[in-house]
């Protein structure tokens, strides 16, 4: 307790900090250098452009929940949402509807079902985080009734459709920049978005100023079903099948890409663009990397896990500095 | 009935768990008029306001603004129809911008998407307006609280608005913001604005306020035009005769064996170079404004908040030891002034209550709380401290609020503890609760134990202290003796030059 | 609560007259065992007003480290002692992020849970872990007064819980800091390590957990852990009047409740229903009880 301890204390709280932000873009770099230079398949073109497929549908519905997480809530039905409304699609494909309404009906599937969470969590005034562990497990119920436990493979026209290219680069990975890129802008740049962030700072103070908060935080959950389903849709193209599979452990993955990508689960603070593209990367890296060198396919989820508890770390010193909860 | 022009607040009457906080309220105020809303802590000023604002329902009473009956049910409604609010307890969202935490309910859209040029453009006249330096674009959570108080106020002025609330507006500013703020009240007044001002700082009220209204426990003293009051018949109106019902036992004179010595308590930003002594049977006030550093003195000592440098210590086996806060916590007792938030555990009974700190005492041989001994504790401490409770199975949540600070209280007696830590104790108690409370303190002093008392009120501090540290801006800047009088400590709170008082 | 187990088993009884045989019934007992055991460590976690979702996961890496060590020829005995340690160091390692490092109690659990089952079936390689000597199933499988072992240790253990929440110091200072955090802090309650500990528990309870499961089974498995079985715990507990905002809730009450999840399970088997029926009911269960409980909407 001397009078000196005050300012060094200061500085390692500062150099936490900036370690905390530049960290993982830092360590990515070191994994992309380490893949690439300890394996001969993983620097080329072809597996860049499958990473940047095999990454899309997490990447679509991580924009989604991000913003659920930037209002201070959680949804980890997601990978449920996914599945249910994906096999609410298949239904009606063997309707014999068109694809694309087909398409729609499952992105609209996946919003009602996030209404179903928000009505829970915003009328009922139940906590998000037991509400969505609910309706994970009920939506994936109610998949189950639906398609049943056997795989259904697509029929050809349609699985054709997962594998669209241009040039290098897959037809998925481009929308999936898009919705990244759109949330990022209705985050950063709508009314709605910075009423979000304010709800996520205090949803307190931002009742307190007059902002309509059981409103902002209903429309993040349906923003999160809806794309849940677009997302579902992918995942269920790059499988060319409807397995009773689809979803799972995709809210953990969705969860972790947005805790490495630095959006805060205290809410209220983090960047779309830049935090889900560089969660993504790093799982999908990790697990391209870990397939070129071999691994056991095991090793991903621990490997993963613990990545997850170093971004918490961070995140929880990060997020002590101007509040608590 | 003819529609009068201005705001008309009637018969407002609100109960918190069965507490009165305002009784029958009455307050109006034409446009273009500034009125100045005083009174103690737990006066009802700021529940009144808050019923105002939206931010809370009143259980009675008309509110009307030229002649129409107001939409109090949430802040939403009440802003929709021009009432702004600038809180005391700053509504800063850190994570934003300067100019996104002003217009967060307005913000201006071009097709869809923020245009940053107006937001930036409308928000960089307020701030110069207000004469704030700071750029549009920086993140709230890195400005300092004045610069937030500034943020807060010019939030309520980006908005049309027919009232404008100002909850303690300058605890944080600068002579010069302050300056400033007055120069914007006068602009507003002369829009035609009702300006309602809530403020400790008496000099204040003379210079932006035209008529004053002082309230006390929950109700309505009195109201007039600003000209008719002194400084002093302010503050007498606000505290009151000093209502002595209820003996207190004159404190004995402390002993000369210093109990307690911290020397130089600094924590950034917060406390600078705190020292002071304390003896044992006595009665120490700490008096100072809020904000002045008495309430973060006392949580440092005890380790709630860390602390950056100084030195504490405590007598213990007949010598002065030096002791870390967390040491010094297992021989103190410390009250806060949130009883609901860090003192009561609702929903656990009186018992429990009462016998948490001290369940190492209540062991049998098998480790385990001895139930009997715990009930004659509880029972012991019910009967001492006078708790009115139909037995100590009762929810503490269903006492009154005085029956609940007693258990928080007392929970500490049976630990003996050397130092007792006061923060408002008293606050949002009835006259007769307050003195038993205080009752308590000096008991404590005269079995030796020395106490810090924080109080809002001078009179509560005189009935019992022997001396009094004067805080201000988080260090200690002057001591009085027994002797002050209740204009001496006033003094300080309507007058902050503190300094020129000192020798 | 008693009530509804009652009103419960009557409607049973009426439906499905074989239900209230005394062999069925010891049956139903056997099967809440386990999830009666994991519901008490979970109410612990509860009152701290956290949460534990890595339980199943770590019941199941619990049962595969240790049956792997019993498969390869160790004695059964100190296999068991291998799995209660293996899942209380893992408790630690959440009551350790959680209680001290001030991590958010859902997304560790979340995370461990993953790691957990990811190493799971990393160890057993997908593939079910049996062929265990005799020895282990005389004992733990043993009937006394016709009563099984799972039984009893859990009714044991129950008690004894219940009354140590209530009587101990630690049982005291949990119930104090998760009804308010700040105020405990104020009345020197040490907050983080009574939340820490609390983890522990949750933790020694899964492997508990695993050793009587696995004996029932005659296999450890990765499947063991599925996570159907933390929306059981959580049902359970919530049944049993805990209150997921902490501070509130018995541990008997969430044995009790473990027993009706297990007969609403078994109900809906009888019935015909399919178990993705019963994930969507216990799912409206949960939902419904939290909505009920008044205590935690006034916080």
């Amino acid at each position: 307790m001397t009078s000196a301890s005050s300012s060094e204390i200061w500085s390692v709280k500062r150099l936490r900090s900036l370690i905390g932000q530049i960290g993982f873009p830092i360590m990515l770099l070191l994994l992309f250098i380490f893949f690439s230079a300890a394996t001969p398949g993983f620097l080329s073109i072809a597996n860049l452009a499958a990473l940047a497929h095999a990454l899309a549908p997490v990447a679509i519905i991580a924009s989604g929940l991000a913003m659920v997480v930037m209002a201070g809530n959680l949804d980890i039905s997601v990978g449920s949402i996914a599945f249910l409304s994906v096999s609410i699609g298949w239904s009606l494909l063997g309707l014999g509807l068109p694809v694309p309404l087909v398409a729609l009906v499952i992105v609209v599937s996946g919003g009602v079902l996030g209404a179903v969470n928000a009505f829970i969590v915003v009328v009922l005034r139940i906590n998000s985080l037991i509400t969505t562990l609910g309706t994970m497990i009920a939506f994936r119920g109610l998949a189950l009734e639906l398609s049943g436990t056997n795989s259904h493979t697509l029929p050809d026209g349609v699985r054709e459709l997962g594998n669209q290219a241009i040039g290098p680069i897959f037809v998925d990975s481009i929308i999936a920049l898009l919705v990244v890129v759109a949330i990022h802008v209705l985050h950063q740049r709508t009314a709605y978005g910075r009423q979000l962030a304010a709800v996520g700072n205090s949803a307190l103070i931002a009742s307190k100023i007059g902002l309509p908060v059981g409103r902002v935080i209903f429309v993040a959950f349906v923003i999160s079903g809806c794309l849940a389903g677009l997302g579902g849709i992918f995942a269920t193209l790059q499988v060319g099948a409807l397995t009773a599979f689809l979803g799972r452990g995709l809210e953990f993955n969705a969860v972790a890409v947005i805790v490495v990508g630095g959006i805060s689960l205290f809410g209220g603070a983090g960047n779309v663009l830049s935090g889900i593209l560089l969660g993504a990367v790093t799982f999908e890296m990790i697990r391209n990397g870990l397939n070129h060198l071999d691994a056991n396919p095991y090793a991903y989820r621990p490997i993963s896990g613990l990545l997850i508890f170093m971004a918490m770390y961070a995140d929880s010193f990060r997020s002590r500095g101007h509040r608590r909860k | 009935m003819m529609a009068a022009p201005g705001l008309v607040l009637s018969n407002i009457s609100k109960r918190f768990a069965g507490v009165s906080a305002l009784k029958g309220v009455e307050l109006t105020a034409a446009p273009g008029e500034a009125m100045a809303l005083l009174g103690a802590n737990g006066a009802g000023k700021s529940t009144l306001m808050n019923i105002l604002g939206g931010v809370i329902q009143r259980d009675e009473g008309v509110a009307l603004l030229d002649g129409h009956p107001l939409d109090l049910a949430s802040p939403r409604a009440a802003r929709a129809q021009g009432i702004a609010f600038v809180h005391q307890e700053l509504t800063m969202l850190p994570t934003l911008t300067v100019a996104e935490n002003i217009m967060i309910d307005h913000l201006p859209t071009v097709g869809g998407l923020i245009d940053f040029k107006a937001l930036k453009r409308r928000t960089q006249d307020l701030l110069t307006r207000l004469g704030c330096r700071f750029d549009a674009d920086t993140r709230v959570g890195d400005l300092g609280p004045g610069d937030q108080q500034m943020i807060e106020v010019a939030r309520a002025l980006s908005r049309e608005s027919r009232v404008v609330i100002f909850d303690e507006p300058t605890s944080s500013l600068t002579e010069p913001e302050k300056q400033r703020l007055f120069g914007v009240i006068q602009g507003l007044k002369s829009e035609g604005v009702i300006v309602i001002y809530i403020t400790h700082f008496l000099d204040e009220v003379f210079a932006t306020c035209d008529r004053v209204t002082v309230m006390r426990d929950g109700m309505l003293v009195s109201t007039g035009p600003v000209s008719a009051h002194t400084v002093a018949s302010l503050a007498h109106e606000m505290l009151g005769e000093g209502s002595l019902a209820g003996d207190i036992p004159t404190a004995v004179p402390p002993a000369d064996e210093v109990i307690l010595s911290v020397a130089k308590l600094t924590r950034a930003r917060v406390l600078s170079d705190v020292s002071f002594e304390v003896r044992s049977g006595e009665i120490v006030g700490l008096w100072g404004l809020l904000g002045s550093g008495r309430t973060e003195l006392l949580r440092a000592l005890v380790g709630l908040d860390p602390i950056d440098s100084g030195s504490i210590r405590l007598k213990s086996s007949g010598h002065l030891v030096t002791v870390t806060p967390s040491q010094l916590s297992r021989s103190t007792a410390f009250v806060t002034e949130d009883r609901r938030g860090e003192g009561i555990f609702p929903g656990q009974s009186v018992e429990q209550n009462l016998s948490l700190p001290t369940l190492r005492q209540l062991l049998n041989r098998f480790g385990l709380v001895d139930r009997s001994r715990e009930r004659s504790l509880a029972d012991d401490l019910i009967g001492r401290l006078g708790i009115k409770t139909s037995g100590r199975g009762q929810d503490i949540a269903t006492l009154s609020g005085g029956n609940q600070q007693k258990i928080v209280f007392g929970r500490w007696l049976g630990s003996q503890p050397t130092v007792f830590l006061l923060d408002e104790p008293t606050r949002g108690l009835d006259v007769g609760a307050k003195t038993e409370i205080l009752r308590l303190a000096v008991e404590i002093a005269n079995g030796g134990g020395g106490v810090l008392l924080v109080a809002s009120e001078p009179e509560e501090l005189m009935r019992v202290c022997h001396r009094y540290l004067l805080m201000d801006r988080g260090r200690i800047v002057g001591e009085l003796g027994r002797g002050a009088t209740r204009d001496d400590l006033v003094a300080r709170v309507s007058n902050r030059a503190v300094d020129e008082v000192l020798q | 609560m008693l009530l509804a187990l009652a009103a419960l088993l009557m409607a049973m009884h009426v439906y499905a007259p074989a239900f209230l045989s005394y062999r069925n019934l010891i049956n139903v007992l056997v099967q809440s065992s386990t999830l009666g055991i994991l519901a008490l460590g979970m109410t612990v976690v509860l009152i701290t007003g956290g949460i534990d979702l890595s339980m199943p996961a770590n019941m199941a890496l619990s049962a595969i480290i240790g049956g792997m060590f019993i498969q390869n020829g160790g004695d059964p005995a100190v296999g068991c002692v291998i799995m209660l340690a293996s899942a209380t160091a893992v408790g630690a390692l959440n009551g350790f992020a959680i209680g001290y490092l001030g991590m958010i109690p859902f997304v560790v659990t979340l995370a461990t849970m993953s790691v957990a089952s990811g190493v799971a079936a990393w160890l057993s390689e997908g593939l079910s872990i049996s062929k265990f000597p005799e020895s282990f199933f005389d004992v733990l499988l043993a009937r006394i007064g016709g009563v099984p072992i799972s039984v009893l240790v859990t009714i044991l253990l129950t008690i004894a819980g219940t009354w140590l929440l209530a009587r101990s110091i630690f049982g005291r200072h949990l119930y104090a800091a998760g009804l308010s955090p700040r105020a405990a802090r104020v009345a020197r309650v040490p907050v983080q390590k009574v939340t820490s500990s609390a983890y522990v528990f949750a933790g020694a309870a899964s492997g508990i957990a695993a050793i009587l499961l696995t004996a029932r089974l005659g296999a450890a498995s990765a499947n063991m852990g599925t996570d159907g079985v933390v929306l059981d715990i959580i049902s359970a507990c919530v049944v049993g009047g805990v209150s997921i905002y902490g501070g509130f809730g018995r541990l008997y009450n969430a044995a009790l409740g473990a027993v009706i999840i297990t007969v609403i399970s078994n109900a809906l088997n009888l019935l015909g229903a399919s178990y993705f029926l019963g994930l969507v009911i216990k799912g409206l269960v949960i939902i419904t009880f939290i909505f009920l409980d008044a205590r935690g909407k006034n916080k």
